[in-house]
């Protein structure tokens, strides 16, 4: 479905793409494009989640047309890389599902504390669901963003000194300094 | 004793007569050089009056550019010697080809990650077409070929390939033997080689196809791939991107 209109870069047609080069830098060039298509591939489908053993099948990892398919252990060695990265995190131990962030919990922070710079919320209470809901930031990136995401990318900034989180009741906002 | 006096006047009358001549002799050579200095001026003229001429036509036309560049060259003359002088001022082609130098080398920098530093020609144009965009002005492969050469002069970070029917651009330094050549050449309709290819089609025992192979392995310029059905394939990104758009 959404799948069909993705527009796969010039690697995925690449035979060698699918086959973990031993030369070290050519590794490394392939697992950067190999990091950033699975990004861009997961923020077209809008997916927030990975199953490594269904993706193993799907078009991401599996080139149909040229009859390519990526092994387990690239996959895996992709995946770490972007943990280190902060892209990922782990469901569970056994590293099957993880949690995939096509944008790290600090860059959404950085992305909504800009906002809230310019649109003059310094120093004011904004609810989670005006965040990701309210009519202000229809049209923002950050629009529709998941409640686990912002909380992250919240709790980044305050750790930054940025912003607060509020428990209210019934609700949970945020201040930002 | 009057035989050696008339012998005496006769070496003074020759040697004479020789200075005489050599007078007259560099005499004309200075003649010679006059008229030379004069008609160099006449055509220097020309040359200009035919420069400013048209100028614009070897500025915008490839085909002309090309016209002018091997006129040039039957007579002797390198419009791209110098930055300065005359040709420089008069039609700023050498700048045409510097500015054109200095694109090439930020096309080639720009995908040296993907193709490893080698390119083809015909590709690198198409990309510094598009990248000069606006001004619309046409390139042809004799003006690149050109450009490259002049970046010579910076080292040996640049050279042109030719590969059975196309060009490729080498922009990095590390050079490519004859074999290297021969490989290119074999996988210039697939995009790959194998070891069987190496040895049906150009007679190579083992250890030589390894070692050309492993070189281009080594530098970046191929891409192993292991799921090919009988054998390893060796691909290279050069002359994949370019099978790609055809």
């Amino acid at each position: 479905m959404a799948a069909s209109s993705f527009e796969w870069p010039w690697e995925y047609n690449f035979p060698p793409f699918f086959t973990l080069q031993p030369n070290l830098d050519t590794r490394e060039k392939q697992l950067q494009s190999w990091c950033s298509l699975i990004l861009s591939y997961q923020k077209h489908i809008k997916s927030h989640t990975l199953d490594v053993v269904e993706m193993q099948t799907s078009s991401l990892f599996y080139n149909k047309s040229i009859e390519r398919k990526l092994s387990l252990e690239s996959i895996y060695l992709i995946l770490d890389r972007l943990e280190k990265k902060g892209h990922i995190e782990w469901l569970d131990k056994s590293k099957k599902q993880c949690y995939l962030m096509w944008r790290t919990p600090q860059e959404w922070g950085n992305t909504i504390y800009k906002w809230a710079k310019e649109a003059g919320l310094v120093n004011t209470v904004c609810t989670f669901y005006e965040l990701t809901d309210g009519d202000d930031t229809a049209g923002q990136e950050f629009h529709g963003l998941e409640p686990d995401l912002l909380v992250k990318a919240l709790k980044v900034l305050e750790s930054q000194g940025k912003a607060e989180i509020i428990e209210m009741d019934e609700s949970r906002g945020v201040k930002f300094f | 004793m009057r035989r050696r006096g008339i012998g005496m006047g006769a070496i003074k009358n020759k040697n004479l007569a020789q200075a005489r001549f050599k007078d007259k002799g560099s005499e004309l050579a200075e003649d010679q050089l006059n008229q030379m200095s004069k008609q160099l001026d006449v055509f220097r003229t020309h040359l200009e009056d035919f420069a400013a001429k048209h100028k614009d036509d070897i500025r915008k036309d490839p085909q002309f550019r090309k016209h002018f560049q091997e006129m040039c060259a039957t007579i002797g003359v390198d419009p791209l010697a110098s930055g300065k002088g005359f040709w420089a001022e008069m039609l700023g082609v050498g700048d045409f080809y510097y500015e054109l130098g200095v694109q090439i080398v930020e096309v080639c920098l720009a995908t040296s990650h993907r193709n490893g530093g080698l390119m083809d020609l015909e590709e690198l144009r198409q990309k510094l077409l598009s990248t000069r965009g606006k001004r619309k002005q046409e390139i042809s492969i004799d003006d690149l070929m050109r450009a490259i050469k002049k970046l010579k002069v910076l080292g040996n970070g640049f050279t042109v390939i030719p590969v059975g029917g196309r060009y490729l651009v080498q922009s990095v330094p590390g050079e490519l033997s004859m074999d290297h050549t021969a490989v290119l050449q074999l996988a210039e309709d697939t995009g790959y080689v194998s070891m069987s290819m190496i040895r049906d089609r150009l007679k190579w025992g083992e250890e030589r196809s390894h070692r050309a192979v492993d070189y281009m392995l080594k530098e970046g310029l191929a891409w192993v791939d292991d799921q090919a059905p009988q054998e390893k394939h060796f691909w290279f990104p050069a002359l994949f991107s370019n099978l790609d758009q055809e």
